[in-house]
């Protein structure tokens, strides 16, 4: 009974509806637009988003913890600009060394993260909104503010842009589905591990919980808030790099000013901004329902302002939900909040 | 002697200027239940933070399990099997059970990857040992209070405790769950574990204990055997003086029309039914356990959890009190149950406590406040309540629960309320305070208020009403007036009445 009960509550109410939202929406598309019925579309859907779930499990970790960041879209520019930058400068063409400065950049950013939440006590929202600011302003003026083109781009990164891991003959030509699904499976896999199956995980939900009872419970809350922002900071460098090979050219103003349509997958997805509460099948859903929509108005006819319209939609709706289920909660031990 | 699982010799602990603790010696036997009696301030807590190694004592010295410290830590109290249940029990709220309990264990064995068969091994084994049927699967959060005491100490279980010290383990449970709990302690026992148990509840302290020592301003005044004492000498040994709680009597002309008429309210599950009246310096006694819809009717009489069906008069006149604003207008206030985080703004100051109530009458020229005479308003309060505080400027969450409670009464007693509805005002409160939380009530009275009196503690009510309403299964079984209430046989029937719906509430079976 009990394994089948802790298997039972990994799926709950939240990934169901949101499930059942995606194949609505899918069925309402297709009957629309024929066309959107392609292996060409999913392969092109899981390709933008591809970035987004990568980035949206550090997140989810983030958010567990009680926390939130607003900076790290600005961590994956830093670290994967710095990266392409020295490449090019310094003539190097390898993978693993974009991927290593990057990694490494984008870690040590989420530290300092970490530490001045710990230090100054101070909302996580305040500090990242400012680090956000700050990372972004260090690099363009203390770095380089140039904007590096197709032409220029270290070839190893064009290449692995628009590597595919295999194709398939379509009537629409050859598909191939992008190579970004590996580092994407792998932060799935990674997050999913460190989330159920280590103590730092559990302590990390415990302090989303509690900080109090983790505290009481002889968890460091400091070392955890290293481990969760240094996480997210080291998936939004892996992030960058992959988004920079995908564009193939590096651009010193893109990615900032993305992290909030991140956010609202993950709350789209039942991830709770009070901590402790959020699930990875809800983070992938949330994030996939966004760019579900993103890339479909085309097929409805729609021009992409809708895409705001929608979005915020669904968030508010999906927010409301969470409002009126407390509501009711408090209702029965008879707290009047409203 | 050998058989003694905690000997603390001579403790003593100062805080800048107060001596919390002075040269208190207390031995604890192997399984035994031993309380700790005294007041608010009277240094059990900080007897119990000595022990489990948060504070470090200034003399004396503490020997477990035959092992000499001179100071504690946390660590070293823990592996010689103190545990201490706080009253928030530290659970995390979105956790299962399971792991609520059998997480502190595995942190302990230093785990770093968690195999969930082992948490649900662990979890198990504790629940078992002391034969408790739970759900470990549901979140804490899901959990009745006492489904959440229990898990708090299989948490402690787990982690090899030997002596668990109970910090007012009852204060939120209903009766039944009371009962179950006080057997789960006493099976405890039977298995050999001490446990030290903190209660502001005399009649649970003679139903389980076998030993009390009493605390007073941080001496103790002695070691009893429960047996030896009654709940008299208790709280005289607790106060050092009598407490006597003098009966209210209604002065004011018999035949005053009802300030509050109540015809036929109910609302669907929460009350049926309801009909009474209340006039000018009555105390009107609501008795009725948890959960008999006290509390809801309550909160529908100041504007929130509005009722279904059912007229309510006020002066006379019909009143929809459809928000706490209009009941406030009205003149009605409300006590609510939970002080914490119904009555009270925690983070702020007593001064800013108290004169929440009438911020429309301190406003000067564009909608300031009126500094100067904001602080007298509250100061008067202090004094009046006589509210032991540093200060009109100290955040009520650090002052103790008596204290916190004289300022929820003050900040309504500043808006001199016509009606002012308590639902129970001494849970969690030491004698003393008690005492003078009811004289303050018997006062407003007689200055022609009404009170709505609200409470499951019979004594208080024979003491402070002089009607009585008996509330149990949502509706009100019976109502007394002044002349049922000067009877020989009063508070004998209401025991009876309460008594008998407890009884057919077991009947139909109630799980934790």
């Amino acid at each position: 009974m009990s394994e089948g009960a802790i298997q039972r509550r990994r799926v709950s109410a939240t990934e169901g509806i949101l499930a059942c939202v995606v194949l609505l929406y899918c069925v309402m598309v297709a009957a629309v637009n024929p066309a959107f019925l392609s292996v060409e579309t999913l392969f092109d859907i899981v390709r933008s988003s591809s970035t987004a779930v990568i980035v949206g499990m550090g997140l989810l970790l983030v958010m567990l913890s009680g926390g939130i960041d607003v900076s790290f879209m600005s961590i994956a520019l830093f670290g994967s600009y710095v990266a392409a930058y020295l490449m090019i400068r310094l003539k190097i063409d390898s993978l693993a060394f974009a991927f290593a400065v990057s990694i490494g950049l984008g870690t040590t950013l989420g530290l300092v993260n970490a530490l001045l939440v710990n230090w100054l006590n101070l909302p996580p929202f305040i500090i990242t909104l400012g680090t956000q600011n700050l990372f972004h302003g260090v690099m363009t003026t203390f770095i380089s503010d140039k904007t590096f083109g197709a032409g220029v781009m270290p070839s190893v990164l064009s290449k692995f842009g628009s590597a595919t891991l295999f194709t398939l003959k379509t009537r629409q030509g050859v598909m191939g589905l992008t190579v970004a699904v590996i580092p994407m499976c792998l932060s799935i896999l990674l997050t999913w591990f460190i989330v159920y199956r280590t103590m730092t995980g559990r302590g990390v939900v415990a302090m989303g919980n509690s900080p109090e009872s983790a505290r009481r419970a002889g968890f460091n809350l400091l070392k955890l808030r290293l481990f969760t922002y240094g996480y997210i900071g080291a998936l939004a460098a892996v992030m960058g790099v992959v988004y920079i090979s995908q564009v193939n050219a590096v651009y010193p103003n893109k990615l900032v000013g993305n992290e909030l349509m991140i956010i609202a997958g993950a709350v789209i997805g039942g991830v709770k901004d009070t901590g402790g509460r959020g699930k990875i099948l809800g983070v992938i859903l949330g994030i996939a329902i966004i760019y579900l929509l993103n890339s479909t108005l085309i097929f409805l006819g729609l021009s992409s302002s809708w895409n705001n319209f929608f979005v915020g939609t669904l968030l508010v709706a999906s927010v409301a939900v969470t409002s009126w289920q407390n509501r009711r909660k408090n209702r029965k031990n008879l707290l009047f909040m409203e | 002697m050998s058989n003694l699982v905690l000997q603390a010799k001579a403790l003593s602990k100062k805080f800048v200027g107060v001596q919390a603790l002075d040269k208190v010696s207390l031995d604890i036997e192997a399984g035994t239940i031993h309380c700790l009696a005294g007041e608010n301030g009277s240094g059990k807590s900080t007897f119990v933070k000595t022990i489990s190694g948060i504070y470090q004592p200034d003399e004396g010295e503490i020997v477990l399990n035959g092992n000499v410290y001179a100071a504690l830590t946390p660590a070293h109290a823990m592996r010689e099997g103190v545990q201490v249940i706080y009253q928030d029990l530290s659970l995390f709220p979105y956790m299962s059970l399971a792991e609520n309990i059998a997480l502190n264990r595995l942190r302990l064995d230093g785990v770093k990857i968690v195999d969930w068969k082992e948490v649900w091994r662990v979890a198990k084994e504790q629940t078992e040992k002391i034969g408790v049927d739970v759900d470990l699967n549901a979140t804490a959060i899901e959990t009745s209070m006492a489904g959440r005491q229990i898990a708090a100490i299989c948490r402690a279980l787990s982690q090899d405790a030997r002596l668990l010290f109970m910090d007012e383990p009852t204060a939120a449970l209903t009766r039944q769950e009371v009962d179950r709990l006080l057997k789960v302690v006493c099976e405890l026992k039977n298995n050999g574990l001490s446990v030290v148990f903190i209660s502001h509840k005399l009649d649970e302290i003679f139903r389980i204990s076998d030993n009390i020592t009493i605390f007073r301003d941080g001496k103790k005044v002695g070691d009893f055997e429960s047996a030896r004492l009654d709940e008299k000498s208790l709280a005289y040994h607790m106060t050092g003086r009598d407490v006597r709680y003098p009966r209210y009597r209604r002065e004011a002309e018999a035949a005053a029309a009802p300030l509050l008429a109540v015809k036929g309210l109910s609302k669907q599950g929460h009350y049926h039914d309801v009909s009474f009246e209340i006039r000018r310096g009555d105390i009107l006694g609501l008795i009725g356990l948890l959960g008999s819809g006290r509390t809801e009717l309550a909160m529908s009489l100041f504007g929130l959890n509005p009722p279904d069906t059912g007229v309510v008069a006020f002066e006379g006149k019909t009143a929809r009190i459809s928000s706490p604003v209009e009941a406030k207008r009205l003149g009605i206030a409300l006590l609510p149950e939970d002080r914490g985080s119904q009555g009270l703004f925690r983070e702020r100051g007593i001064r800013e406590n108290i004169t929440s109530t009438l911020l429309d009458r301190l406003a000067v020229g564009l909608r300031a406040i009126d500094a100067h005479r904001e602080r007298e308003i509250a100061e008067e309060g202090v004094k009046k309540l006589r509210i032991r505080a540093p200060g009109v400027e100290t955040p009520v969450g650090t002052l103790s629960g008596g204290n916190a409670q004289k300022v929820v009464v003050a900040k309504w007693s500043a808006a001199n309320p016509k009606l002012f509805i308590m639902d129970s005002p001494t849970v969690g409160i030491d004698i003393g305070s008690k005492a003078e939380i009811y004289e303050m009530v018997q006062s407003f009275a007689k200055g022609h208020m009404a009170v709505l009196f609200i409470t499951d503690e019979l004594e208080e009510l024979m003491c402070n009403c002089n009607r009585v309403l008996v509330m149990a299964n949502h509706r009100i079984i019976a109502a007394l007036d002044e002349g049922d209430m000067e009877q020989p046989g009063a508070e004998r029937r209401i025991a009876d009445l309460i008594g008998g719906s407890a009884r057919k509430e077991e009947e139909r079976g109630v799980r934790i």
